[in-house]
């Protein structure tokens, strides 16, 4: 190292100035504390003035604005200790129960995240296969509403704590000399158990009364205090007077599978169903036979068909002699294979009813009226004593729980007197609804998805119910209330274990299997005595003596107007007057939301004046119609198949008439969203009919004589989904033969069936080989072509659906099903008014016109095309009705892929439509050029736009919870429409890909192919040669709706088979 | 020099000179802002603002605040589209057609109408960006290089070709307008003596100095835009009615769509130009040179025009009952005698039955019948679009989606706003800008003049 090379690292250090001596003579560089830097005096002389000063100020206070203008971060938080059983992402299925008094349904909850969001039918383990319908799917609504009560109240004023509540009611339940308890039909064992140890404690002084908000005390009267059960799957023969089995009579949701069973023209055989009844219902519409009848003749036609089975002397009843002869031909080739209903609530009625089928040999065939079930035990004559003595002040206290009778009970005026005059009064409702609003203590109980619970509908079975969420609210177990009066401390939980298991210790939760499974499967098999029905001794027909009862059932005078009240299938008795879903979703026969209204036989409407067409400018007429000296002014709404000179009315509505808070959703908004007054109430939607039920023969009676209509002069807007009712003579949209028809063509191809032909077009060459060129040289449709086929067929999924109007009822269930699924905006009653309804799914409701096509219908009036066209738009005046569930077709030549300039909406890989809402510009040019019109715009941002804030549940804080994760919640400007549950086909994919197995036939369900009661709606692979939907689309019956378009569809529809003589055809 | 028949009628009344066309045309530019122009040009705001409003409205809130429904996805927003692409067609007709047909009527016209056909085209083009649910991804229909994973439009969407279409043909027609515009321009420049305005008019006309040099490049370009023009004036209606035309839906699928929509489009633009011109000859005085020769040319092609739409209208029904397709036969039917059946009689009243009482030549060189028929045809053209496209789709395939439709606030709103701004910027123009092509008609004055024709004839 000769080199004496000198580096250095600074300019200063070459200098060596006096700061770089010094720097170099400590290792490290020294900090300069802040007192000595505070304490330089050069720091005194430098000035901040006053333009910096401000410079700083505006800097400061535009950063500090900026900072704040960032969007909003919504944080997720993770879970501390992550649940075992839940994985984000992944839905959770929980068995449970839904019961509310009208209503049963063993169900499936599916979670997310620990949020219930779905409801689906327990299809392995529930009662009758699970089978549930649009209210129960819809219920899980009622769970985030933000009007639930939030805690115990006293006098719908002061919050309280439970212990306040618990010690003011056991005081005075302890001076009260007469303790009443007013409920639904308890069908919970142990809930049961509770009451009864609430009456020891208080013994001698309880009574315990059963009040069905809509009475079959007829039915359990004239069948010895059963309420049958009815197996429609045995039965050949149907014949119903009046009810409505299919939609809200008795355990609808179960009979309407059963029905299908034997409905399905492939079978072996096919039943046979007569209808006699005043308003077209739902199952009327489904009815190979259907005859309208007055209220006042059910008992006549009941007795005629008595007379008729029995051989006695015929009697005659006006308009249906016909139909009741061959009813009772069809019954007596029947005998134990048939089943007559009546939906009367006449014991004799019902007592001639019950003969009927006693005298066919049904009674153990296909009706058990021994064990029966054990639902709608409420006495009539019971309600109305108690509500004579609360009116007479002798009750002291009344515990009102899972009714609501201040709005249901058809004597409401007397009830809330009643209700005022009893001392202390408890309401374990939900809301501060009319009932719990007019109680001393409101003691909000859980909603059924927070609660346990136990069911014993059937003799010999329980089912459970699990919460799925803890309880939203500071609210409490209805029977844990009785416990607690009872001064019984034990969990209800507990309680429930221990009804069915005496020995039952809370330590045994985790090690006891066989109670795990039965929470697992939602059901176990009872061996508790107290599950079959109690109150039934021997297998019997009613006591009244049948020459008694004929007498008094034809005794029923007729009268010029007559009057029946009827269920919604969507409302049902009005408990989820809340629930915007159900609202929304149309009536499947009159095609409304949002209002009732009197139901009216166009012909009469017009012999009146009223306006029988209605659509956005053309409002009904509202007339006012009174009974028994109580009035109601509503709408008339014109519906085919009505019986001339009878109203109908709806039950379920007119909800919260004293402005109680039960929900934004239960009150009218107008064209703002804002909600409408009367007043300073606001307005309920429809009204309440229920006072129109009268009090005869010891039941409520649910018809009425002696009506008188007024016009008032006043019209309504009434906001309906379809407008036109008829199919126009279009024979490519729906299809429909008579049974022999089908018989004959059982066994051809698809396509070559005499009433399912391939459209055909005559072409300019020889086809038909003849030697001449005319138009008897047709090919097919699908010869011709103007695409490049997309590769439909071949490896690879297919999707597809296979929809079978034979099958479809109508009963809405896939359509609420779908629009929790897919989470579809609820718009309100203006915007459905304007046509502006979001469903992804409808089911478009044909009447039949008087002829069916144009030739027919000029040939048979002799007018001329244009003419007959219109006479055609006309449903008959008691016309066939088909139901035709309608969603995106999923085209493989789909007419909206080619029109969207931004290629938007492209087709998949698979056979889907997709939609990217993302690269939507809302041209809406796809919607106008699709053929089946089932695509629906964004009119407008449905989530923060203030017109729909009472309507749709995206909009509110709580009830937005239930919006599904795995589908985007649209916004403002784009198409969107059915993609068969896209989200659900990836799930079931990825699952099979995890399993290393090809995706199985049935393992993907759509939301409404899994909501079908009845399967009519088969979802899966239309390449798969095994799968249930390509053998479908094989069938004879199957086709595509408007084949002749060419657009390829991969939806099929099966051909409707009536079982009618080809004549009546 | 180019000699006329000397029964032809004269181009250019009275004793006109050169000067006395400068005059004419400069004169009104350099002078006072008239007072109805100013009582014309304030309503026209208002009206202008009030359509704004409306825009801003819609953007805003959404389409939800126009009538349309899950079954009738357009109305007026694309009836008012086509409406005013339609007005937008004499324009370019009578300045490139007419220009190669060397028809010389043409000349005393073809400014005003150019000046037409670009404002309408421009109203016209509000329409489809407007009816987008998204406004602001209106980029996305055109082909931009994008980092979207390079996603282009679909080119199969007749849409689409819309978005060429009118873009084309606005670009051409006003360049045309402009080139046509530079001589006067400079005419302007010239005899301006406000020195703002002589800048303004000076810059406008992009150093013209009317050298033969430049004379010849002008009719060279003028010629060329012509050519390019030309088919233009066939294609945009064409495209426009593809439309429908290629559509599923019955009453739109109509093979006959792009000729017959281009008829209508001739007959609704030259009864616009009527509208516009027989108020301005008369408020400007310029009776000399748009007289009744003009109005007669232009009646007579309003009756041509005309009876192929009425001949159009019949073939449309024929075929529809002839075809044999239900759906087709019905969509006619209810056409005529549906609920919309208003529409469909005004439209046939409007413009096949009255524009056929042009045959009578006094009614047709009868000044206040045209103004009142040129109104007529257009508010018939309106009905026409709107029976085409809400007619067709409220009753199409499936008896259930039927459905209705009801005009908003906000529809009609918008329409009469567009008419607001559209007559702004014609005011705009009418005062600011030469109103005829004044150096083309100065080629003509010595062929066509009244006088001189007849001083010609005396040799």
């Amino acid at each position: 190292m000769g080199m004496n090379t000198k580096y250095w690292s600074s300019l200063d250090e070459l200098q060596q100035t006096a700061a770089a001596q010094e720097a170099m003579s400590t290792e490290f560089a020294r900090e300069q504390s802040v007192e000595n830097f505070l304490a330089d005096d050069k720091l005194k002389e430098t000035n901040t003035g006053r333009r910096d000063f401000l410079k700083f100020m505006g800097f400061s206070l535009a950063a500090a604005t900026l900072a704040a203008c960032e969007t909003p971060v919504v944080k997720s938080i993770p879970y501390v200790v992550k649940p075992e059983e839940i994985t984000p992402g992944v839905a959770n299925y929980y068995a449970s129960t839904y019961y509310d008094g009208n209503d049963y349904g063993s169900i499936l909850v599916k979670t997310r995240e620990g949020r219930p969001i779905f409801i689906k039918g327990n299809k392995e383990f529930g009662m009758d296969g699970g089978a549930i319908n649009a209210r129960i799917n819809a219920s899980v609504l009622g769970l985030y509403d933000g009007a639930r009560l939030k805690g115990p109240r006293k006098n719908n004023s002061s919050d309280i704590d439970w212990n306040t509540l618990d010690t003011e009611v056991k005081a005075a339940l302890a001076s009260a000399s007469s303790i009443r308890i007013l409920s639904n039909t308890i069908i919970s064992p142990s809930t049961k158990r509770a009451i009864a140890e609430f009456s020891n404690k208080y013994a001698g002084k309880v009574k315990h009364v059963q009040y069905d908000t809509v009475s079959y005390a007829g039915l359990n009267k004239a069948n010895n205090g059963v309420t049958p059960s009815y197996d429609f799957s045995k039965a050949k023969t149907i014949v119903s007077i009046g009810a409505d089995f299919l939609g809200t009579w008795l355990l609808s949701s179960a009979y309407a599978a059963g029905y299908m069973e034997r409905r399905k023209p492939e079978g072996e055989w096919m039943s046979k169903h007569y209808q006699f009844e005043a308003n077209m219902s739902l199952t009327g519409s489904n009815a190979d036979v259907r005859v309208p009848i007055k209220p006042s003749q059910e008992g006549q036609v009941v007795a005629a068909l008595y007379a008729a089975v029995t051989g006695s002397a015929p009697i005659s009843v006006e308009g249906a002699d016909k139909a009741i002869a061959s009813a009772a031909a069809d019954l007596k080739k029947s005998r134990g294979a048939s089943i007559v209903v009546s939906s009367s609530n006449d014991v004799y009625v019902q007592t001639v009813v019950a003969a009927i089928n006693e005298a066919l040999g049904n009674h153990g065939a296909t009706i058990d009226n021994v064990t029966g079930t054990n639902f709608f035990q409420g006495k009539d004559e019971e309600v109305r004593a108690l509500v004579d003595e609360m009116n007479a002040g002798t009750v002291d206290a009344l515990i009102i729980y899972g009714t609501n009778p201040a709005y249901s009970y058809p004597e409401t005026d007397k009830f809330i007197a009643g209700l005022q005059k009893v001392k202390t009064s408890v309401c374990f409702n939900h809301f501060a609804d009319e009932t719990s609003s007019r109680c001393a203590y409101s003691a909000p109980d859980h909603h059924y998805l927070e609660a346990w619970n136990d069911y014993a509908p059937v003799k010999g079975r329980i089912d459970l119910a699990q919460p799925t969420i803890s309880p939203l609210y500071n609210t409490r177990y209805a029977q844990e209330a009785f416990l607690r009066w009872a001064d019984n401390n034990t969990e209800y939980y507990d309680y429930i274990r221990q009804t069915h298991n005496s020995a039952y210790t809370s330590a045994a939760l985790k090690t006891d299997a066989q109670w795990n499974m039965a929470v697992h499967n939602g059901t176990f098999a009872s061996t508790v005595s107290e599950a079959a029905s109690t109150v039934n001794a021997t297998a019997a027909v009613s006591t009244i003596s049948i020459s008694e009862a004929l007498a008094k059932a034809t005794a029923a005078k007729s009268s010029e107007w007559e009057l029946s009240v009827y269920q919604k299938v969507t409302m049902g008795i009005g408990n989820q007057a809340n629930n915007a879903l159900l609202q929304e979703t149309p009536d499947p026969i009159t095609k409304t939301t949002w209002d009732n209204y009197f139901t009216m036989s166009p012909a009469d409407m017009r012999e009146m004046g009223l306006q029988t067409y209605i659509g956005q400018c053309d409002c009904a007429d509202v007339i006012k119609v009174t009974v028994n000296g109580k009035s109601l002014t509503l709408p008339a709404f014109p519906t085919p198949g009505q019986k001339r000179g009878t109203i109908g009315v709806a039950l379920g509505y007119g909800r919260g008439a004293g402005n109680e808070e039960i929900g934004n959703a239960a009150y009218q908004t107008g064209k703002a969203g804002v909600h409408l007054m009367d007043g300073d109430k606001r307005q309920t939607i429809g009204k309440n009919a229920f006072p129109f039920i009268s009090f005869v023969d010891g039941t409520w009676s649910f018809k009425a004589t002696d009506v008188t209509i007024e016009k008032t002069g006043e019209t309504y807007s009434v906001a309906t989904t379809q407008m036109h009712s008829t199919v126009m003579g279009r024979d490519s949209v729906v299809k429909e033969t008579d049974l022999a028809t089908f018989l004959k063509n059982k066994d051809k191809k698809r396509g070559e069936a005499e009433f399912n032909l391939i459209p055909a077009l005559a072409v300019h060459e020889d086809v038909n080989g003849d030697g001449v060129i005319n138009a008897q040289d047709k090919k097919t449709v699908d010869n011709f072509d103007l695409w490049r086929a997309h590769p439909v067929e071949g490896p690879g999924h297919r999707w597809g659906l296979a929809i079978d109007l034979n099958s479809c009822i109508g009963c809405a269930s896939c359509i609420t099903a779908c629009h929790i699924e897919n989470n579809v905006p609820v718009v309100g009653k203006d915007e459905v008014l304007r046509h502006r309804d979001m469903h992804w799914l409808r089911i478009d409701r044909y009447f039949s016109s008087e002829f069916e096509t144009l030739e027919e219908t000029k040939e048979q009036t002799g007018k001329g095309t244009i003419a007959a066209y219109r006479h055609m738009e006309d449903p008959a005046e008691n016309p066939k009705t088909v139901h035709m569930p309608m969603m995106c077709q999923h085209c493989n030549h789909a007419p909206c892929e080619t029109v969207c300039p931004v290629a938007a909406t492209v087709h998949s890989n698979e056979g889907l439509n997709n939609m990217a809402y993302n690269r939507c510009i809302g041209t809406r040019y796809c919607a106008n050029n699709c053929p089946y019109k089932v695509r629906r715009f964004n009119w407008f941002n449905y989530v923060t736009n203030d017109k729909f804030s009472m309507v749709n549940p995206a909009q509110d804080d709580t009830l937005r919870m239930v919006l599904n994760p795995d589908v985007t919640v649209r916004t403002r400007g784009v198409m969107e429409k059915c993609s068969m549950c896209q989200q659900r086909i990836q799930e079931g994919k990825l699952e099979a890909k995890k399993a290393g197995l090809p995706v199985a036939d049935g393992a993907i369900q759509t939301a409404c192919s899994e909501a079908c009661p009845v399967g009519c709606i088969v979802f899966g692979d239309l390449n798969d040669i095994n799968s249930l939907v390509n053998k479908k689309s094989q069938s004879v019956r199957a086709y595509h709706a408007l084949e002749e378009t060419g657009v390829k569809p991969n939806v099929y529809y099966m051909t409707k088979v009536r079982n009618i003589e080809p004549a009546e055809a | 020099m180019i000699k006329e028949s000397k029964i032809r009628k004269p181009l250019i009344l009275g004793h006109k000179t050169y000067g006395d066309i400068t005059k004419d045309i400069v004169d009104p530019i350099m002078g006072e802002t008239p007072k109805q122009w100013k009582i014309a040009f304030t309503i026209a705001c208002i009206v202008a603002l009030y359509g704004v409003g409306c825009l801003f409205y819609i953007i805003g809130v959404g389409i939800g605040s126009w009538g349309l429904n899950k079954t009738v996805g357009w109305a007026w927003d694309i009836t008012n589209f086509v409406w005013w692409v339609g007005i937008g067609h004499a324009g370019t007709l009578i300045s490139a057609v007419l220009l190669l047909f060397r028809q010389r009527w043409r000349m005393a016209i073809n400014r005003s109408a150019e000046a037409m056909t670009i404002f309408a085209v421009i109203m016209a083009a509000i329409f489809p960006i407007i009816h987008m649910g998204r406004v602001w991804q209106a980029y996305w229909t055109l082909p931009l290089p994008n980092q979207f994973g390079s996603l282009w439009p679909n080119f199969n969407s007749a849409l689409l070709w819309d978005v060429f279409a009118i873009s084309t043909y606005f670009s051409v027609s006003l360049v045309f307008w402009y080139i046509g515009l530079i001589p006067d321009f400079a005419t302007i420049r010239d005899k301006m003596v406000k020195p703002g305005w002589k800048k303004f008019y000076s810059i406008l006309s992009f150093g013209w100095s009317g050298r033969a040099k430049h004379w010849t490049r002008f009719e060279e370009v003028s010629l060329v835009l012509a050519g390019i023009a030309t088919p233009l004036v066939f294609s945009v209606h064409s495209i426009v009615s593809m439309d429908f035309a290629t559509s599923i839906i019955p009453g739109w699928h109509t093979t006959i769509f792009p000729p017959y929509f281009v008829a209508g489009a001739v007959f609704s633009g030259f009864a616009m130009v009527q509208t516009l011109l027989l108020i301005m000859r008369k408020v400007m005085k310029l009776e000399a040179y748009i007289n009744l020769r003009h109005i007669e040319y232009m009646n007579i092609v309003i009756i041509v025009t005309g009876s192929i739409v009425g001949v159009a209208y019949l073939t449309e029904l024929f075929v529809s009952w002839y075809s044999g397709v239900e759906y087709e036969s019905y969509a006619f039917i209810n056409r005529f005698s549906g609920p919309l059946a208003w529409s469909y009689w005004a439209m046939m009243t409007c413009n096949v039955i009255s524009p056929q009482l042009f045959w009578i030549k006094k009614l047709r060189t009868n000044l206040q019948f045209t103004f009142f028929m040129s109104i007529i045809v257009n508010i018939g053209m309106w009905f026409e679009r709107f029976v085409i496209i809400v007619t067709s789709i409220h009753r199409d395939y499936l008896p259930a989606a039927w459905g209705e439709f009801k005009a908003t606030p906000m529809d009609i709103g918008l329409f009469i706003g567009t008419i607001g701004i559209f007559f702004v910027l014609f005011l705009l123009f009418a005062r600011y800008f030469p109103v005829l092509a004044l150096n083309e008609l100065k080629t003509i004055l010595k062929v066509s003049g009244e006088s001189y024709k007849n001083d010609n004839n005396k040799h």
